[in-house]
C-alpha cells in the first residue's frame, strides 16, 4: 500500500533536542499572562454562585463609581446573535449560545457562569469591585445529572428546547438537545445468529483536561477600532473568528499573537475571556489582562462530558462478533454541543462487526458547556464497549487480543458511519502486544491484566506556512499552529528532510494571525499530517527557487539543475562541469540572484488516516482499601511515520497518564445546590508521579501515503483504552466488573462488599 | 468519470427524501457537489458546509478540487472535530 520506509530519511525520525526547552526550563518562555504592555488594566470576571438561576437585574452603578475602575461590561453590552445552528451538524455553533456561555443574559446556567466585569488598575480594586455588583437572582431547580436531566420533568434549561434530528419533531420542550443515529445492517438479524450476548449499562464522570496553565488573555481595542490579542489557545485564528463573530467586528481588524501554551488538550479551541478582554480595552481605552484563577478553570471551562451509557454485543462460540449497539447520553453542559456524535462513530470502529446500530443523546444541564477533550466522545463509548468485549472473551473462552484480533478493522472494513475504512494499522498493534513479553508473565494475588483498543479519526484540513532562508543560510520556518505537542520540532524536521540541510540551521516559530495565512487549530491531531504538508510543500518551493539560482549563475536552464543532499547538481555531464553549489553559499548570493528567498504555502490537507491503539494493563489491587496500583502499562498505537519519536512517545504517555486520572480518580463533585465541591488539584485528583507506572510506548510504523513522510496523527487516540484496559484489570484481579468511573476506592471497596464474584 | 455518491441516513432524511445512493458523472468533487445540486437544489451549499469526505475510504476535507476515479466511492459523513 505504500513505499514509505522510514529508514530512508537522514531527519524524519530523529530525536533532536526540542526547540522550546531552553526557554520552558529556566522560566522565560512567554505563557499567556506572562504579557505585559505599558498601561494594562486588570480585569475581573464576575461568576454566578447558583447552578440556575433567573437574572432579575443587575446594578453595576457601585462598582463603577469605585476609584480605579475604568470599565464595568454586561451582556447588555455584547451584540446579540440570531438563534441558528451555523455549519456542519457535529461542529455547528450557535452564537447565540456562544455569546451567552460568554457573558450569561436571561439566565445563570452553571456556578461559575460569567455574569459581570469590570477592569481596573489593580487586581484588587478590580476584585473589590466585582463585589460591588448587585444581582437580583430568581433561584431555580437545577439538574446535574444526565439520566435525571432526560427525565419529563427535569427542570429546564431552555424553556422552548424541541430536540433536534427526532422526526416528526416532539411538541414538548426538554433538556435533550439532539438525537443522533447510526444503522449497518440489521442488528436485530445480528443478534439472532449470536451465541452469547453481554449487554451492561455504565456511567463515566465530567472530567476536566487539567491543563497547568489557566485561561489568560490580553487585549487591546485602539481609537480606529483595531484590536489586538495576545493569548494562550490551540489555535490563535479561531481566538480572532469567534471573537470577532461575537463582537460583531471585521476578522481584519483583530490580530491575534500566540503566547506559550501549557497545556490545552482541547479545552483551548473556544474563547471564554477574549471578547470580554476586548469590549473592557474598548470601553477603558486601555489594554486589559484577565488570568482564569484554578477554581475559576474548572467551574467555567469545559470539561468532557460525563455519560450514561447501554452496550449490548453479540458474539459467536469461535469469536466472530456479530453484532453491536450502543446508547449513549452525553451531558453537554449548559448548552448544546457534547461530543456524542463521534462517541456514536468511534464506539465499534476497531472491529469488523456486520450488523451495527449506535444512538446518542445530547443533554444540558446545569454545568459548564462541555470543551473538546482528546478525541472527543470515544473514550467514553470505548469504556463502555471495550467492558463488554473483555467479558464476552472471558465467556468464551478466548485470550481478549485473539478476540480483538480476529475481528480487527482492516483497510475495506465497512464502518458505521459509511465509507470502508481507507487505511489498515488496528491488527498491527494488537500483534505488537501478542508479541509482547510482559504479555505473558504470570500475576500474584489480587493482580490482574486488561487489554483494551480504541479508534480516532485523526484531523487534516487548512494550514499554512512560510519559508525564509537568511543570507547565512539559516532558514526560518512560520506556521499559524500553536506547539501543544512538539510540532516546532517536527515542522523543522520535516523542512531540514526536504531542503537537505541540517536540522540546526533552521528555526520554527508560530506566527501571528496578520503574519501566516489561515491555519485551522492545533487539535484533532491534525498539525504534524497537514501543517507538516504546507512546511513540505513550501520548503520544495524554496528547492525551486534555489534550483534557478544556480542556473542562473551557471547560465543554464533549470531543468539541468538537480538539488541533492542540501546542494545544487548539474542534472548530468552534458549540463556542464560546475562543481555542486551548497545551500549557504546560495543564500549568500541571493541579492545578486534576485532577492530574498521566501516560499510561502498553504494547504487544505485531505487523505488522513485514523489512529489505532491498542494497550494492556497490570493492577493490584487492596482488598482492604480498595486502592489500584498499576504496575505495568503498555500502549501500541499506529503513529505513520514517527516524525520525532521521542515526541510521539511523549503523546502516548501523556494520553495514557490522563487515562489513569480518568479511570481512577478524577470527577466533577457536586453538592446538593449544584455547587462544584472540588474545584482545585487538591480535591480533583489527577495522577501524580508516584501513581504512575513506568508506560512503555510501542511505536507501530504503517505509514500514511497520503503525507510527503507517511505522517499519521498521534496524539489523541492513546486516551480511548485506558478506562476500559483498567476495568478490565481490575475484573481480572478481584471478579468484580465495576461499570462507573471513577474507580476509586470507595467503589471498588463497595464492589468487593457486594453480591458474588462475576 | 463515473461515481457513486452515498450519504448517512440522517443526511439522506434530511436532504434526500431518504434516498442514500446516487451515480453521478464528474471529474473533481466540484463536479459532484454540483450534480448532486442540480438534483436537490440546495443540497450543494449543505454538502460545502455540513461534511467531510471519504473517497474509497481516505477522509479529505469536503474540498472542490478533490478528483474523481472511474468507478470510485464517494461518502459524504459528518464534519468531526478533534481536541
Amino acid at each position: 500500500m505504500n513505499d514509505i520506509a522510514p529508514t530512508r530519511f537522514k531527519w524524519v525520525g530523529t530525536r533532536p533536542i526540542r526547540p522550546d526547552g531552553v526557554p520552558k526550563v529556566t522560566g522565560r518562555a512567554m505563557y499567556g499572562a506572562d504579557f505585559a504592555t505599558a498601561g494594562t488594566l486588570y480585569g475581573k470576571v464576575l461568576r454566578s454562585p447558583h447552578a440556575h438561576a433567573r437574572i432579575r437585574s443587575i446594578d453595576t452603578s457601585k462598582a463603577a463609581a469605585l476609584p480605579g475602575v475604568k470599565a464595568v461590561v454586561t451582556a447588555e453590552d455584547f451584540p446579540d446573535h440570531k438563534f441558528e445552528y451555523v455549519g456542519p451538524e457535529r461542529v455547528a455553533q450557535n452564537f447565540w449560545h456562544m455569546t451567552r456561555n460568554v457573558m450569561a443574559r436571561e439566565k445563570a446556567l452553571y456556578e461559575g457562569h460569567a455574569v459581570a466585569a469590570v477592569a481596573a488598575i489593580s487586581r484588587s480594586v478590580a476584585e473589590e469591585a466585582a463585589s460591588l455588583i448587585a444581582i437580583d437572582y430568581e433561584v431555580l431547580p437545577h439538574v446535574i445529572d444526565v439520566d435525571e436531566a432526560m427525565k419529563p420533568d427535569a427542570p429546564l434549561l431552555f424553556e422552548d428546547m424541541i430536540t433536534r434530528g427526532i422526526e416528526p419533531a416532539p411538541t414538548k420542550p426538554s433538556n435533550i438537545a439532539k438525537r443522533v443515529e447510526f444503522n449497518l445492517g440489521d442488528v436485530e438479524a445480528g443478534f439472532a445468529e449470536a451465541d452469547e450476548i453481554v449487554e451492561k449499562e455504565f456511567k463515566t464522570a465530567a472530567v476536566h483536561q487539567a491543563y497547568i496553565e489557566p485561561h489568560a488573555c490580553v487585549a487591546r481595542f485602539d481609537a480606529d477600532g483595531q484590536a489586538e490579542i495576545w493569548a494562550s489557545s490551540q489555535g490563535h485564528f479561531v481566538i480572532r473568528a469567534l471573537t470577532a463573530k461575537l463582537l460583531n467586528m471585521p476578522v481584519g481588524d483583530i490580530r491575534v499573537t500566540p503566547a506559550e501554551i501549557g497545556g490545552g488538550f482541547g479545552g483551548k479551541t473556544i474563547v471564554y475571556l477574549e471578547p470580554v478582554a476586548t469590549l473592557l480595552a474598548k470601553k477603558s481605552g486601555r489594554p486589559v489582562k484577565i488570568v482564569m484563577s484554578r477554581d475559576e478553570v474548572f467551574k467555567a471551562s469545559g470539561p468532557t462530558s460525563g455519560s450514561s451509557m447501554w452496550v449490548k454485543i453479540g458474539v459467536k462460540r469461535d469469536g466472530t462478533i456479530i453484532a453491536a449497539k450502543g446508547e449513549f447520553k452525553f451531558q453537554a453542559g449548559a448548552f448544546p454541543g457534547s461530543p456524542v456524535m463521534n462517541a456514536c462513530l468511534c464506539a465499534f470502529a476497531p472491529y469488523n462487526i456486520p450488523h451495527q446500530h449506535t444512538i446518542g443523546y445530547d443533554v444540558v444541564c446545569n454545568r459548564p458547556k462541555s470543551a473538546a477533550y482528546r478525541a472527543p466522545g470515544s473514550p467514553i463509548s470505548a469504556f463502555g464497549v471495550e467492558s463488554v468485549l473483555d467479558i464476552l472473551a472471558k465467556k468464551i473462552g478466548m485470550d481478549p487480543l485473539q478476540l480483538r484480533l480476529k475481528n480487527a478493522a482492516r483497510a475495506g472494513t465497512p464502518m458505521i458511519f459509511g465509507p470502508k475504512l481507507g487505511h489498515g494499522g488496528y491488527a498491527e498493534t494488537l500483534e505488537a502486544l501478542v508479541n509482547h513479553p510482559a504479555y505473558k508473565t504470570p500475576l500474584g494475588p489480587n493482580q490482574g491484566r486488561g487489554v483494551a483498543s480504541g479508534y480516532w479519526f485523526n484531523g487534516g484540513g487548512e494550514s499554512s506556512a512560510s519559508v525564509q532562508v537568511n543570507e547565512d543560510g539559516t532558514v526560518i520556518i512560520a506556521t499559524g499552529s500553536p506547539d501543544i505537542g512538539g510540532s516546532r520540532a517536527s515542522m523543522a524536521l520535516m523542512a531540514a528532510e526536504t531542503l537537505g540541510i541540517d536540522y540546526n540551521q533552521i528555526r520554527s516559530i508560530v506566527a501571528d494571525t496578520s503574519s501566516v495565512g489561515y491555519t485551522h487549530v492545533t487539535g484533532g491531531s491534525r498539525v504534524t499530517f497537514a501543517t507538516g504538508m504546507a512546511v513540505v510543500e513550501a520548503s520544495k518551493k524554496v528547492v525551486d527557487e534555489l534550483r534557478g539560482r544556480a542556473a542562473m549563475i551557471w547560465d543554464v536552464d533549470v531543468e539541468g539543475v538537480i538539488w541533492e543532499d542540501g546542494q545544487a547538481k548539474p542534472a548530468s555531464s552534458n549540463v556542464g562541469d560546475f562543481a555542486p553549489m551548497p545551500f549557504k553559499e546560495l543564500a549568500a548570493k541571493k541579492a545578486l540572484t534576485g532577492g530574498p528567498i521566501t516560499a510561502a504555502a498553504s494547504v487544505n490537507a485531505g487523505g488522513m488516516a485514523p489512529g489505532f491503539s491498542t494497550q494492556f494493563c497490570d493492577v493490584e489491587v487492596d482488598p482492604e482499601t480498595g486502592k489500584v496500583t498499576i504496575l505495568r502499562f503498555v500502549a501500541a498505537q499506529d503513529v505513520g511515520t514517527a516524525i520525532h519519536p521521542s515526541y510521539v512517545e511523549g503523546q502516548i504517555q501523556g494520553g495514557v497518564a490522563q487515562g489513569i486520572g480518568w479511570a481512577l480518580n478524577e470527577e466533577y463533585i457536586y453538592d446538593r445546590n449544584g455547587r462544584l465541591d472540588n474545584a482545585g488539584f487538591l480535591d480533583y485528583r489527577v495522577p501524580v508521579a508516584s501513581d504512575m507506572p513506568m508506560i512503555e510506548p510501542i511505536l507501530v510504523e504503517v505509514p500514511n501515503p497520503a503525507h510527503p513522510y507517511g505522517a499519521k496523527g498521534v496524539g489523541e487516540v492513546n486516551i480511548v483504552p485506558p478506562m476500559a484496559a483498567i476495568a478490565n484489570a481490575i475484573d481480572s484481579a478481584i471478579h468484580r466488573r465495576l461499570t462507573e468511573l471513577p474507580m476509586s476506592p470507595p467503589k471498588v471497596r463497595a464492589a468487593l462488599d457486594a453480591g458474588q464474584a462475576d | 468519470m463515473s461515481a457513486r455518491v452515498q450519504f448517512t441516513t440522517g443526511f439522506s432524511r434530511r436532504y434526500t427524501g431518504g434516498v442514500r445512493e446516487f451515480t453521478v458523472e464528474a471529474k473533481n468533487l466540484r463536479g459532484v457537489i454540483k450534480a448532486m445540486d442540480r438534483l436537490y437544489p440546495g443540497l450543494g451549499e449543505r454538502l460545502e458546509e455540513e461534511t467531510t469526505v471519504a473517497i474509497d475510504g481516505a477522509i479529505h476535507e469536503t474540498a472542490y478540487f478533490q478528483p474523481i476515479r472511474e468507478g470510485c466511492e464517494i461518502f459524504f459523513i459528518p464534519k468531526l472535530e478533534g481536541g
